[in-house]
């Protein structure tokens, strides 16, 4: 008689035990399937929402721009820059920024004026869509702005109130214009809220005096493109520009979102740990129940080695059918959470990380090698847990285990 | 803008009590007799304003208006597309006017440094001008030939307690004719940062005086701004009532 065969008959011997101990593996494989796609959409929001929000996956620069931005350091090519990515399949939004004073009927205050198209801007970022009240820029109406959320609330200002921008323009005038104001964006950074004005391109170019050349170019990367990848075609294309990922230009953001998956793998070595020790005692109640079993059959000549051999397929065995199970309840539920994320407005509402708004309802992100590894280290943890319980089984005293009660 | 130069030789008055009788003496008669020879009791003025940078190269034609120290005004003529622009300076605040927009601005502090009508001088100047009086000590350094020309040299020094952007500015007088021929900014390292330069002596409103001032910052020597004066008339009654905020508007 093979140990297969001895470790399925007392597989199915004991069902109720059995029961539990796959029920506790295939519980702790769900929980790290469904717990790391919850965590990996919780990194990809926040990801998403500070390149969807403002900076896009990859920025070009006038080299020196971001060191000293300054009005007259803009990209060359801006428009056979754009052409090229566009032809490219990227999303791609020229930006221009200059500061200026924003002035509304009692008060002022310093701002970032910043001049988009609003369809291209639309390519690359969601901006567009956090609008609070009003509506967001259009070409149509370039005589309309967008302010940020505090900006507004500084400058005591609605839609429809009139707004005037001062500042100095390229050609050295005193550039000033009266705006309405069209729209008062929702939360989406620290600097849009506080000073961000949104206008149109052509209301930028008449207000500056400046004709095209943008001050930065927001590129958003097509459906499985790479960053890496990306980033060198995107160089090429750019020529002297300076072109920087996401990555570079928010390095403590970066940083934060690597710190995040960190902590998505010590949370699975708690969670593991814990699955170990359940693991753990089913296998040594199992041996412990099955001490006189395990003395009659080394009494019959079996191998120490055999015995071990017989606790392993039964944990392999278990651990296959938890992994099975696990596998199959996490993937749709997961993915289910995909698309019907976990609405947290009841309990907050504007959450910003890193100056980074955060989108208050929480999707998961199932990952295939978050499934690989799960099951895996789930095996090896069940085979680790199983190897105390083996040994003990092995070198059991048949004399003394027959006659154990 | 020529105020600038004026206030600056003002500021010699009050020079240190501890410095030698006669040459206090003879500091506050020059400084007097430059102070009287740009602004009389009040004044009024036509200008051009060239601007040379390396972004643009521009040329303005504005009218000026002073009363005391403490209001000046400057409306730009030309160009059409920023004509009725002011500038009104009454005692520390500047408020520009905007046609444009019909809004009439006042600048906050953080403007301070920024340039005045895109050109080398900044608001601060406008404003500091006026106070330079209070702000720095003179004394005169020098007297004699150089480079074949009979000069006197002023230098101020900024007060111990006084806020002020420059570490020291040099004044130099013609010897004869004291009229101001230069005057150098130097920042708190004692490096000089710009330079302005006063030429084409000519006959107007009734006084001689130099009508080309020409700043050239000292990091970008290609860059200067430029005021020659058309015309000047001195003593022509403005009342302070000119230089109200309400008034901007209505011209």
């Amino acid at each position: 008689m093979n140990a297969f065969t001895i470790g399925a008959r007392s597989i199915g011997r004991n069902k109720r035990r059995t029961a539990a101990t796959v029920g506790a593996m295939a519980f702790a494989g769900f929980f790290c399937i469904f717990y790391g796609a919850l965590i990996e959409g919780m990194v990809k929001a926040l990801e998403r929402n500070a390149l969807r929000m403002e900076l896009g996956a990859l920025q070009i620069h006038h080299p020196g721009y971001r060191e000293d931005p300054d009005l007259y350091k803009r990209i060359e090519d801006t428009d056979a820059i754009v052409a090229a990515l566009d032809a490219k399949g990227y999303g791609v939004s020229a930006r221009w920024f200059g500061g200026g004073l924003v002035a509304g009927k009692t008060t002022s205050s310093g701002a970032q004026l910043r001049g988009i198209d609003p369809e291209r801007e639309a390519g690359v970022t969601v901006v567009g869509s956090h609008v609070q009240a009003g509506a967001w820029i259009s070409a149509e109406a370039p005589q309309g702005v967008v302010l940020g959320k505090r900006l507004a609330k500084t400058l005591r200002l609605g839609v429809g109130d009139e707004v005037v921008v001062l500042s100095s323009a390229a050609d050295g005038s005193m550039a000033n214009a009266l705006y309405t104001v069209r729209g008062v964006l929702g939360p989406i950074n620290e600097a849009v809220d506080r000073g961000g004005v949104f206008m149109t391109q052509q209301a930028f170019l008449e207000l500056f005096v400046l004709d095209g050349g943008a001050h930065e170019i927001a590129v958003a990367l097509p459906d499985g493109a790479t960053l890496e990848g990306a980033k060198a075609e995107v160089a090429q294309l750019a020529g002297g520009a300076e072109t920087l990922t996401w990555k570079e230009l928010q390095p403590t953001l970066a940083d934060m979102l690597e710190m995040s998956a960190a902590g998505q793998f010590i949370m699975m070595i708690v969670v593991y740990l814990a699955i170990a020790m359940v693991v753990l005692n089913a296998m040594l109640m199992s041996v412990f129940e099955r001490i006189r079993e395990f003395g009659v059959m080394k009494a019959l000549g079996v191998t120490p080695r055999q015995v071990a051999t017989v606790v392993f397929v039964e944990a392999t065995a278990q651990a296959t059918v938890a992994s099975v199970i696990a596998v199959l309840v996490a993937w749709p539920v997961s993915k289910y959470f995909q698309t019907n994320g976990i609405d947290l407005t009841a309990f907050v509402q504007d959450v910003s990380v890193m100056g980074v708004a955060m989108d208050p309802v929480w999707y998961a992100s199932p990952t295939v090698s978050n499934l690989v590894v799960s099951v895996v280290v789930l095996v090896i943890v069940t085979l680790v847990s199983a190897l105390y319980p083996g040994v003990k089984a092995a070198i059991i005293r048949p004399v003394e285990a027959i006659h154990h009660r | 803008m020529k105020r600038l130069l004026m206030i600056a030789l003002i500021c010699a008055l009050p020079a240190s009590a501890s410095a030698d009788e006669t040459k206090k003496d003879r500091v506050s008669r020059l400084i007097e007799h430059v102070d009287d020879l740009w602004r009389g009791r009040s004044s009024e003025g036509v200008f051009e304003m060239r601007v040379v940078t390396k972004h643009y190269t521009r040329t303005m034609r504005m009218q000026s208006y002073s009363l005391g120290k403490d209001y000046s005004l400057v409306r730009i003529l030309a160009p059409m597309k920023e004509k009725g622009t002011t500038t009104l300076k009454s005692n520390d605040d500047i408020y520009t006017y905007l046609p444009k927009t019909d809004r009439t601005i006042r600048l906050t502090s953080g403007m301070m440094m920024g340039s005045w009508m895109g050109s080398h001088f900044t608001n601060d100047d406008l404003v500091k001008e006026s106070r330079l009086l209070d702000d720095y000590d003179a004394k005169l350094t020098f007297e004699g030939e150089r480079g074949g020309e009979s000069l006197l040299e002023i230098t101020l020094t900024p007060k111990p307690d006084a806020a002020v952007v420059w570490g020291k500015i040099v004044l130099t007088l013609d010897a004869k004719t004291e009229l101001p021929k230069s005057q150098v900014y130097y920042d708190e390292d004692m490096q000089v940062q710009r330079t302005m330069t006063l030429s084409d002596v000519a006959k107007m409103g009734g006084r001689t005086i130099p009508t080309r001032m020409r700043m050239v910052p000292a990091d970008k020597p290609k860059e200067m701004t430029e005021l020659v004066y058309e015309k000047m008339r001195f003593d022509t009654g403005l009342g302070e009532s000119f230089f109200s905020i309400s008034k901007l508007r209505r011209r």
